[in-house]
């Protein structure tokens, strides 16, 4: 996958917005938004909230894990535990990209909730790294995946898929007969 | 050694490992086919010769010749497939029309193959998606927005957008353009996104 | 490890010559010997051939020809192998360190268990390098780190930096940034090679 699609997935993500504006419901075919009343905070998708706030129609609610004291705590526990701790967001990398990029003037301590998010994500693909490299050593046949999200395996997706591969073929080696003494005829 | 030619065809192809297209290599595989001419009538020579005076010390030589036919024939193929894999990668970067000097590297064959793979995905392309049909071939990336920025870097000349206008492009100028309208153009190097 | 009929990579691979022996007389192809002259290739004679050759010959039954195992798979390499699995430049020693012996393997014979195992623990031991350095090394020349890697190695060098390539330009905002395709820019860069030439 593309990174940008990974993205495209994280924009389905509900925020809440405070618009400046008043529009009645509206139905889309994933599902109804609004009504939309001003100074009244309203759950609509990222992609819509960014779109609004780039035309100064809303401002945007940080969601509620992004906040330095509990990331800090999540970057405490995740450098603590050898296994994966829970993700803030199943999307976290993605949606504080975006909502920085975007509306960092509403979300305080934007460049230090930056730090810490990159923090927690260095961290976790430093694990990443490392068991993946004792999955293969131990010649392990399957591996437990809890609590990574979709951009952390995406970056190593294809690498360790090869891997795999690679190893499977060399490990069916060691069982003799498996193809010796029958030849394809190339 | 045999077969020499035909794994020099494989080379010429392995060199460009980045999906370019070299120029078709009529002269190369008109010699592999040859020699494989030749294999093949020496082995029926032998062949008759060890069935009739039953010369079966021959066995060992039509084996020999006969692996090599197998392998100037998997040289073969492997050149013409991987070509072909080529060719089809070219409709998706280039879109439907390619530049002379692409085409130039396809022989006789591989165009008319070039043109039945777009008619087939043409004539899918109007299957689906309602009346209008669906461009498959757009929004390779999810789009972020409808219209795009856009910079020339080239002298293109006119240009018509969706409600009809005409509009110039020339070298270095701007235009805030529908998106779909630009994605070939922008894949083809004559506009750059630009970035807000 | 089977090859793959269309693969390029599969037929430049079988394309390694090995050390083999004659085991009977091969009539009226004398001239593929370049050292004799006579009609036929006698029985004894020692010459390379390459691996789909010596595959599509060798039959355990009716043996006309006998393989050498190449010295990087015999023991003495073995044991360098097994101690220090990452010292060794298998590119030079290769560069189809696993696929040659994998292939081998075909060949009856009885060190076959051992090569399959050093196959196995050599990659497995230098599995963490090539990983760290395929995901750590952004926007420098990667042609050091690939030059002591083998051609299967190298394609998973060259799939992790795709990884690593692909969220970094993310991570920069380029990734929803429409570009122009790379193949048609070679094609000019080529273009304007020809026409400085």
């Amino acid at each position: 996958m593309d990174p940008s699609e990974v993205e495209f997935l994280a924009e389905k993500e509900f925020v809440k917005i405070i618009p400046n504006f008043s529009l009645d419901k509206i139905y889309l075919i994933g599902g109804d938004l609004g009504p939309f009343n001003p100074g009244l905070p309203v759950d609509v998708p990222v992609w819509l909230a960014l779109n609004l706030k780039q035309r100064q129609k809303c401002r945007i609610l940080p969601l509620e894990w992004m906040d330095v004291e509990k990331l800090e705590e999540i970057r405490e526990l995740e450098r603590k535990e050898d296994a994966f701790t829970p993700a803030p967001s199943p999307y976290y990398m993605e949606l504080t990209k975006l909502l920085l990029n975007h509306a960092s003037d509403n979300i305080p301590k934007a460049d230090e909730i930056r730090t810490l998010v990159k923090d927690i994500w260095d961290t976790r693909i430093a694990k990443l790294r490392l068991s993946a490299d004792s999955f293969i050593r131990q010649q392990e046949a399957h591996a437990q995946l809890d609590n990574l999200t979709l951009m952390e395996i995406n970056t190593i997706r294809e690498f360790l898929l090869d891997s795999l591969n690679c190893m499977y073929k060399l490990r069916s080696n060691l069982q003799p007969g498996s193809t010796k003494g029958q030849f394809a005829d190339y | 050694m045999f077969c020499e030619k035909a794994i020099d065809l494989i080379r010429e192809l392995h060199r460009m490992s980045d999906g370019q297209l070299p120029a078709f290599n009529e002269d190369g595989l008109r010699q592999v086919l040859q020699e494989m001419e030749a294999l093949y009538e020496q082995n029926q020579a032998d062949v008759n010769e060890a069935k009739t005076i039953g010369r079966a010390d021959l066995i060992p030589s039509i084996k020999l010749r006969h692996c090599c036919l197998l392998r100037n024939q998997r040289c073969i193929f492997a050149y013409l497939y991987d070509r072909l894999l080529r060719i089809r990668a070219l409709r998706w970067e280039y879109g439907s029309v390619l530049p002379a000097n692409v085409r130039f590297h396809m022989s006789a064959e591989e165009v008319q193959w070039f043109g039945q793979y777009k008619k087939s995905l043409a004539s899918f392309m109007r299957s689906i998606g309602g009346k209008e049909g669906l461009d498959i071939t757009q929004d390779m990336k999810p789009p972020k927005s409808l219209y795009i920025q856009v910079r020339c870097l080239k002298d293109y000349g006119e240009f018509e957008i969706d409600d009809g206008t005409v509009i110039l492009l020339k070298k270095n100028s701007q235009h805030f353009l529908p998106r779909w309208k630009c994605e070939q153009l922008i894949r083809q190097g004559i506009l750059e996104h630009v970035m807000s | 490890m089977e090859e793959n009929f269309l693969s390029l990579d599969d037929i430049l691979l079988s394309q390694e010559r090995l050390p083999v022996r004659t085991e009977c007389v091969f009539p009226r192809l004398g001239f593929l010997e370049k050292s004799s002259d006579s009609q036929d290739i006698p029985e004894g004679t020692k010459m390379e051939l390459p691996l789909w050759l010596s595959k599509g010959l060798y039959e355990k039954k009716r043996k006309v020809l006998s393989v050498e195992l190449p010295k990087v798979y015999k023991e003495g390499w073995r044991t360098v192998f097994t101690a220090d699995p990452n010292v060794v430049d298998l590119h030079k020693m290769g560069p189809y360190y696993y696929g040659l012996g994998s292939q081998m393997l075909h060949f009856d014979s009885p060190e076959n268990p051992d090569i399959a195992k050093t196959l196995l623990q050599t990659f497995i031991g230098r599995f963490r390098r090539t990983m760290d350095s395929s995901q750590n090394a952004y926007n420098e020349d990667t042609s050091v780190l690939v030059g002591r890697l083998d051609c299967l190695e190298k394609v998973l060098f060259r799939s992790g930096q795709k990884g690593l390539n692909g969220f970094q330009s993310w991570e920069k905002g380029q990734a929803s940034q429409l570009t122009a395709s790379s193949l048609v820019l070679n094609y000019r860069k080529r273009k304007l090679v020809d026409v400085q030439a």
